[in-house]
């Protein structure tokens, strides 16, 4: 059985979770008076540039920075022995299971093993002197066997990447149940296909960015870091520059996106650290975009063989995919995704399943978690095979959905990817979805069209997502270099109102406003009169930070406890203070009232809480409070995305008519939140699926696309307009009941085009098998065909 | 993403840009809208002694009637090309094909003159100017000459521009045409994989003279279809006549692979886009329009 969270706020107070507000980050937002690393411009600010390595693999033999020294304005450039000596490898927050950790340095040791990697680090008075002196030193590279291709790199011949492992395969994860080798033999039909998935990246507006600011004597170093993690990041820099926590400070004010990659400190990181450290003054590095495609890390790039049996009557008989991530040159401390595997049964029940993680070394820029962590990718495999499957056995892709969705009664459930899902109807959103999208009336017109000589197709994927963490505990296991919980300060202050503080930083989905929200609730105040302080590692409490969409469930846990002590302080105060028995009170609109007549103001007693001069006895000063909330259990969103397309098969263009999108993310905190978030998801995962991809030349090993220019990222005028529906069924296991909702918009899009695609195309007979959906792609595979003929 | 160190320099007038290039003997580049200079500074790809701010210069952004021609400054920013009612109802290609051009930034700085100099194999300044026929107006200390704008490109960002010249004006002869653009992009307003465009005479008996068919993004440098131009010309783009203009294009084009799209690809658009530009034309003057 799974447990149930206690729910200990009463539900008769007035409540401002599920109202519709807007978001108090924008006030600065929209004016422009967010601030980002890059708007902080201390006196004496110096800049750092880097030569990075132009091979996809180098030895350096030897480096000559004399006349980068010689340049007016210079004032220190590191060498790989200058760093190397005096900092640790990076530490990996969440290790992959039984693989050993290949820990980036600051600068290439000896060799460099992607094109991009740091090489040299050059400090000057002005980004632009920076520069000009990193073209000044002359490298010595001699460039080695590489492999930029995933399947290529586990061939035996293949170049190894780290010579002490033997191997470019990092680990094999297995996981599986039942016997499916017999379940194929006992299926009507087997598909089976080999995919491929596109390398992408998160882009963020703001790059990676930081402010190193060392103050010698004192020996305090401020950070200012574009991060989703400031805690993470201050306990990381504190290993790599071996320095106790307390010298260090990171104030995160503003992070212009951030998606996954900026989980976890970089090398450029530690350089300008050190450059500070030695300087003795402020330091600023702001990634530009080339530096970005050549240094950030990126994402999703697998292959997937997977292979699904069916019954002739529908039913999903066994089901496997071993795959293999390609992980580029080392880990990141975040990758790489895992959820490929641990979510590949989606909201399906079947009895033989096999999933098999590969994770594999290239001579590529690191991969790390981008929103979905692996997600994405496993949903569009099962999801086009499910429609092919359906195909097959002429059944309707609803009806053999609908057959073997995981049903609420089945709940809790345990997966075979090692998920225990705690409710859901997942019926009821690919119903939702079938009707908004009018599907019966979609068949028809696709029918006509075809009599027309237009191809018109409908398609849909359905997802469930893992949203937070199931405790510490289970991360402990996994030796994870984090726990899964929150923790918060609320404090009240003299003006009547609270201040909350938090260490999730402000990475533009909006949790001061959902907090705000959170903890007016709990104390019985107005949201106006709650204000959230985010992100700064002095004055927060140890946290985790703002990923795998667990920061409300944990956060609003916190918020919940902390709150309620705060509330019940102010209660026994205010009892005190009007001399009558606390339970006659209730604290609402920031007034506490007793049934017995009396009232005060939460102002009233807050201030006499802070001046202390009439406590009840015993009852210390202050009105404040501090707490932790460990999740019990994951919550899990679910949801289905429905498409139309029309293709011309004479071009391969095609256009979507229509995009739909219905999910489940539990208690709705501010609905105009989660809408947001699924615009960016959904804006993310078309991108992904229909234009971007990071291509690297097979030849040559070189990056083909590093700049926006060549990677083709849509704008609003690519996208078509997004239709949102819900349902809401609160989880038994989460505070409020919410599940996560910051990375559902990436997971099922990518299925629900390559479906309708399919669909439409289904006169051709062609098979869908990777991503992204090009036109030139489907040209390609309706040539094929014709070329069978 | 720094540029190198250069020196920079306003010019007031044609002729002191003209004497700024000669004194840098070839190692300096006009600046006009920078759409493209800048981020090639920035990138270091290029790193010229100085860069030549023509923006100041008075008179070099207007759009002119004369006879039968319309010149216009090559310092006329798209967004004016896009909105001038001049063009649109003397050289509506001009002005169709303008926002085919990035998205409105770009559009508000980027010039005519940048455009043409730049010389993008997929650039649709360079695409209409083929089309309609174009004269570049080039200009050095030396004096000025007249390049039609077929002779104008030599290769990909490489023109027939000596060092110490540059465009003044594009000077596009004004009839009586219909026009139309087709044009394959990866995303809205992206450089083209490959555009179409062309311009017809409508004949008295339903018939078409002088059709120009320019292809762009399937060669070196945008190119006119002189064989397929031929063909149409004197025909009512029949079916069948439309079908050979596309195959003789296709023949007429080296079409490159890049990361927007295969050789492959695009030769199997060119006929493609032929018909659909074709068929524009003919829609177009069956109501009367352009
Ligand atoms: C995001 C983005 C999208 C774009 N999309 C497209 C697109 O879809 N299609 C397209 O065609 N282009 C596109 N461009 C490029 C754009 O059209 C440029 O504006 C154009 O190529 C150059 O014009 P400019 O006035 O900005 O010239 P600049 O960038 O100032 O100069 C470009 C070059 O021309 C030279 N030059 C400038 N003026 C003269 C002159 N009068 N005489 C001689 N030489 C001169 C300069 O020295 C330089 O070498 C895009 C650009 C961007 C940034």
């Amino acid at each position: 059985m799974t447990e149930i969270v206690e729910r200990q706020t009463e539900q008769t107070r007035k409540s401002f979770i599920g109202q519709r507000r807007t978001r108090v980050e924008d006030e600065r937002l929209v004016r422009g008076l967010g601030r980002f690393v890059d708007d902080v411009d201390p006196p004496r600010l110096v800049h750092m540039a880097l030569v990075r390595c132009p091979y996809p693999r180098a030895r350096i033999v030897s480096i000559d920075a004399s006349a980068a020294r010689a340049l007016p304005g210079v004032l220190e450039v590191l060498l790989p022995e200058d760093v190397l000596e005096r900092t640790d490898p990076i530490t990996i927050l969440r290790p992959i299971p039984d693989a050993p950790a290949i820990m980036p340095r600051a600068l290439a040791d000896g060799e460099a093993l992607y094109e991009g990697q740091p090489v040299v680090s050059v400090c000057a008075v002005s980004r632009y002197i920076a520069e000009d002196a990193a073209g000044l030193i002359e490298v010595e590279y001699e460039p080695q066997p590489f492999v930029v291709d995933v399947l290529k790199a586990i061939e035996d011949d293949a170049p190894i990447l780290h010579e002490h492992m033997g191997t470019n395969v990092v680990v094999t994860n297995p996981r599986g149940d039942g016997d499916p080798e017999r379940g194929f033999e006992e299926s009507d039909v087997v598909v089976e296909d080999t995919f491929s998935i596109n390398r992408v990246s998160g882009l963020p507006m703001e790059t990676r960015a930081i402010l190193a600011d060392w103050t010698p004597g004192v020996k305090t170093l401020h950070v200012r870091a574009s991060t989703q993690a400031p805690h993470l990041f201050r306990r990381q820099l504190a290993q790599s520059l071996r320095l106790p926590e307390a010298d260090i400070r990171v104030t995160c004010d503003d992070v212009g996106g951030a998606f996954g990659l900026k989980l976890g400190i970089f090398a450029e990181d530690l350089l300008a650290c050190v450059h500070s450290m030695d300087l003795g003054r402020p330091v600023k590095w702001v990634e530009d975009r080339m530096e970005f495609f050549r240094g950030a890390t990126q994402a999703r790039e697998s292959v997937h063989q997977a292979k699904l049996g069916v019954s002739s009557d529908g039913l999903i008989v066994s089901y496997t995919n071993r795959y293999y991530v390609d992980a580029g040159a080392h880990n990141s401390p975040m990758g790489s995704p895992m959820l490929s595997s641990l979510m590949f049964q989606g909201p399906y029940k079947f009895p033989n399943g096999y999933v098999e993680r590969n994770v594999v070394l290239t001579n590529k820029v690191p991969v790390g978690a981008y929103r979905g962590y692996g997600q994405p990718e496993g949903s569009f495999v099962r999801e086009v095979l499910l429609d092919r499957a359906a195909r097959k056995i002429e059944m309707d892709r609803l009806e053999i959905r609908r057959k073997n969705f995981i049903r609420p009664d089945d709940m809790p459930w345990q997966t075979i990817g090692g998920a225990k899902y705690d409710s859901g109807d997942y019926r009821a959103c690919l119903d939702m979805a079938a009707e908004t999208i009018g599907y019966e009336d979609v068949l028809l017109r696709q029918a006509e069209a075809r009599a027309d000589g237009r191809y018109v197709g409908v398609g849909f994927g359905c997802y469930v997502e893992m949203t937070g963490y199931p405790g510490s505990k289970f991360l402990g296991k996994h030796n994870a270099q984090y726990g899964a919980h929150e923790g918060v300060v609320v404090r009240a202050n003299r003006s009547g109102g609270v201040d909350v503080y938090t260490g999730v930083p402000p990475i533009g989905q909006s949790t001061e406003t959902a907090f705000g929200q959170v903890a007016a609730t709990v104390i019985g105040l107005d949201p106006g009169n709650v204000r959230v302080f985010a992100g700064d590692t002095h004055g927060t409490p140890v946290n985790t930070g703002s990923f795998a969409s667990r920061t409300l469930i944990a956060g609003s846990g916190a918020i919940e406890r902390a709150g309620r002590e705060v509330r019940e302080k102010a209660l026994r105060v205010a009892a005190h203070m009007l001399d009558v028995p606390v339970e006659t009170l209730e604290l609402e609109d920031s007034v506490i009232t007793s049934t017995q007549g009396p009232r005060i103001t939460f102002e009233e007693v807050a201030l006499n809480a802070f001046y202390a001069h009439r406590m009840p006895e015993g009852e210390l000063p202050g009105l404040e409070a501090t707490a932790y909330y460990d999740p019990i259990s994951n919550a899990f969103a679910y949801g289905t995305a429905a498409a139309i397309v029309e293709v011309d098969p004479e071009s391969g263009e095609f256009t979507l008519e229509r995009f739909l999108f219905v999910h489940d993310c539990g208690t709705q905190v501010n609905p105009l939140l989660v809408e947001g978030q699924l615009h960016g998801g959904i804006a993310q995962a078309l991108g992904a699926a229909l234009f971007e991809e990071i291509v690297y030349d097979q030849e040559s090993g070189q990056l083909v696309n590093g700049s926006m220019i060549d990677y083709f990222m849509p704008t609003a005028a690519d996208l078509p307009r997004i239709e949102l529906g819900h349902t809401e069924v609160a989880s038994p296991v989460t505070p409020f009941g919410v599940r996560g909702i910051g990375e559902s918009g990436t997971i099922p899009p990518g299925a629900a085009v390559a479906n309708a695609l399919a669909d439409a195309l289904s006169p051709f007979g062609v098979d869908i098998n990777r991503l992204p959906l090009t036109a030139e792609y489907v040209w390609r595979l309706l040539a094929a065909k014709q070329a069978a003929r | 993403m720094k540029p190198a160190p250069f020196v920079y320099e306003r010019a007031g007038s044609v002729e002191e840009a003209l004497a700024m290039l000669q004194r840098y003997e070839g190692d300096a580049r006009l600046l006009a809208g920078g759409q493209s200079l800048v981020p090639l500074l920035n990138m270091r790809l290029l790193m010229p002694s100085a860069v030549i701010d023509v923006n100041d210069v008075p008179g070099l952004d207007e759009i002119r009637e004369e006879g039968d021609e319309v010149a216009i400054g090559a310092l006329t920013r798209y967004s004016r090309i896009e909105w001038s009612p001049t063009l649109v109802s003397r050289l509506p290609l001009l002005t169709e094909t303008v926002r085919y051009v990035g998205d409105r930034q770009v559009r508000t700085r980027g010039t005519l003159g940048g455009s043409l100099a730049h010389a993008d194999p997929t650039g649709e300044m360079p695409l209409a100017a083929i089309a309609l026929g174009a004269t570049v107006v080039v200009q050095s200390q030396a004096g000025r000459r007249a390049v039609p704008a077929e002779e104008f490109f030599l290769g990909p960002y490489y023109t027939v521009l000596e060092p110490e010249e540059m465009v003044v004006e594009v000077r596009f002869p004004v009839r009586r045409t219909v026009s139309a653009i087709a044009e394959h992009a990866r995303r809205h307003g992206d450089f083209a994989v490959i555009s179409v465009a062309a311009v017809g005479e409508p004949n008295g008996d339903g018939g078409w003279k002088s059709v120009r068919v320019a292809l762009g993004g399937v060669a070196d440098t945008p190119i006119l279809a002189v064989e397929a131009s031929a063909l149409l010309s004197g025909t009512s783009l029949e079916p069948d006549v439309v079908a050979r203009a596309g195959e003789m294009a296709l023949a007429a084009a080296d079409p490159p692979t890049d990361v927007r799209a295969s050789a492959d690809y695009r030769r199997h658009l060119i006929p493609i886009y032929v018909r659909r530009t074709l068929e524009l034309l003919q829609t177009r003057r069956s109501e009367g329009a352009r």
